[in-house]
């Protein structure tokens, strides 16, 4: 699903965020990456995402070179992917039904097909009844749901998470972890940058280490 | 990633549903999109109302300007009409005498009429023209020739030149004078305020852009959050560009609106003093009006321009909105 071969991202002539990069994330799998801060997480999530490009190496999803993908068709590529952010990014001048309606909107569905997955994906996330609420009314586990609905309502076949739990408490964080296995068991290739080693540990999936760019460990799942 | 369909026959019409649905789904879009902006702008009507009033003065010049010279160029034909020619007789001719000359003037090829005007009769038209009976009846002997006022069939100015050489040639004219020279002035002028008009047209065109482009550019600015989410998502340029766009055009359909209505009001407020003024003249000259196409060009243009402006505007700032 994803294949990372000699990757290096430098920023500024000189300093390298990441380093000879080599691996490969199966369809299907479940992967965690962790590190420091500042080792390079949000900077490999970046290239995945398309929003940065490699300095050096290139990087496979789904058997494409992202790299050379033109700038008109980064749009298009970006829809297959759901991703989901610390900071949830979710549009506070609507309602919660309309923030994880927008990628069916971008994609120019049919508004009775659309209204149909944004409930399936808001019943997934246990907010079905909060869907005419707006996101400052709901609490940050509860606003964290919503944006795990929206990157999900596309069914993507590969969901990326920017620590996903970031600002959680523990029980929260784990019934947000629950969510995501939900999705990986249905078939979804998951990658999700955190630092929480303890909760990681707990879940038992395969996990890359990243320290000052550089790929420190992979470890299989225990 | 995505997963092709795999029966091969079936994938024209699939592409053909997929094609029809994708307008149907872009046509929405749009239709949401004209609706959404239109909305936004009613949410600040006073802010909008004051952009849209920037903008109509700005059309209103340059249009008044073009509608002025329209009607110097309703004018211009008319004189053009009335183009004439006046032969000055000598004065030791007689009254018998014109008549003849009246006669083998309007004989000649490219006359269309003529008027004998004696000397007396020429005197009774310069006291009433000037109202200076007293002065002129002063006078022993009346000084002015007998003349004759000839209407050419043609009024082109190559045409009349030449007949004016050829009653010069005839016996018992002194001089034919033709009032040419002031009607070429009065085209120049009009020519010089085409230009004029045109150039401030450019100028309050630019205006437009620049009005449209920076209310455009603080909208974006409030909406950069948004525009950096959907892009994230996977939106394309032009689906963030399109809200903008429609606000751009609302913008210069209210302008433009607007404009039509000073310059409805402006011609009510002119009406009257430029009607006494031409009846003084003795002229039949009312107020030219836009009409029909003169109003939809101006609501095209103000569209177009603030269609544009907006273009512009959003089109530099996608570059600089690039999701964090």
């Amino acid at each position: 699903m994803i294949v990372f071969e000699h990757v290096g991202k430098r920023y500024g002539g000189r300093f390298d965020a990441l380093a000879n990069l080599d691996f490969r994330v199966h369809r299907g799998e479940m992967v965690f990456l962790t590190g420091h801060s500042g080792a390079g997480k949000s900077s490999l999530l970046r290239l995945i995402m398309r929003l940065e490009r490699p300095s050096r190496g290139r990087i496979l999803v789904a058997g494409h070179d992202i790299g050379r993908l033109h700038a008109s068709q980064v749009p298009f590529y970006r829809r297959q992917i759901g991703v989901v952010f610390q900071d949830h990014q979710l549009l506070f001048d609507r309602s919660i039904y309309h923030n994880v309606a927008l990628p069916l909107e971008i994609r120019g569905m049919d508004p009775r097909e659309a209204s149909r997955r944004v409930r399936a994906a808001l019943d997934k996330v246990g907010l079905l009844h909060r869907e005419r609420a707006l996101p400052i009314e709901l609490s940050g586990g509860e606003q964290q749901r919503v944006g795990i609905a929206r990157a999900v309502v596309n069914k993507p076949s590969l969901l990326l998470a920017d620590e996903p739990t970031g600002n959680l408490d523990p029980q929260l964080s784990a019934d947000i972890m629950a969510l995501f296995e939900d999705f990986n068991r249905i078939g979804t290739t998951v990658m999700i940058a955190s630092h929480d080693l303890a909760l990681i540990a707990r879940l038992r999936h395969r996990t890359l280490r990243l320290r000052e760019g550089r790929l420190v460990a992979d470890e299989e799942a225990a | 990633m995505s997963r092709r369909p795999a029966a091969p026959p079936r994938g024209a019409r699939t592409q053909r549903t997929r094609s029809s649905s994708q307008l149907r789904a872009w046509l929405r879009h749009h239709r949401a999109m004209s609706a959404d902006s239109a909305r936004r702008l009613l949410r600040h009507p006073i802010a909008s109302l004051l952009t849209m009033l920037a903008i109509a003065i700005a059309l209103v010049l340059p249009a008044a300007l073009w509608l002025a010279l329209d009607s110097a160029r309703l004018l211009d034909a008319e004189l053009d009409a009335s183009a004439t020619l006046t032969a000055y007789l000598e004065s030791a001719v007689d009254a018998g005498e014109a008549g003849r000359i009246d006669e083998a003037i309007a004989a000649q090829p490219g006359v269309a009429a003529t008027r004998l005007i004696t000397a007396a009769e020429g005197m009774a038209e310069f006291q009433q023209a000037l109202g200076l009976d007293d002065a002129l009846a002063r006078l022993e002997d009346n000084p002015l020739p007998a003349s004759i006022v000839i209407t050419p069939d043609e009024p082109s100015p190559e045409a009349v030149r030449s007949l004016a050489g050829e009653l010069e040639a005839m016996a018992g004219i002194d001089e034919v004078r033709l009032d040419l020279a002031w009607l070429e002035r009065l085209r120049q002028l009009a020519e010089l305020g085409q230009r004029v008009a045109l150039a401030l047209a450019v100028l309050f065109g630019l205006g437009v852009l620049l009005v449209v482009g920076n209310t455009i550019r603080l909208a974006v600015e409030s909406r950069r959050q948004e525009i950096e989410v959907v892009m994230l998502i996977g939106a394309t340029h032009a689906f963030v560009r399109r809200p903008f766009l429609y606000s751009g055009a609302w913008y210069g359909l209210g302008g433009g609106l607007l404009a039509w209505g000073l310059l409805a009001l402006g011609n009510q407020w002119l009406a009257a003093p430029v009607r006494a003024l031409a009846a003084s003249y003795g002229a039949n000259f009312s107020m030219p009006h836009l009409g029909l196409i003169g109003s939809a060009t101006l609501l095209i243009c103000s569209i177009l321009l603030g269609w544009l402006g907006a273009w512009i505007a959003v089109s530099r700032h996608l570059s600089e909105v690039r999701p964090r």
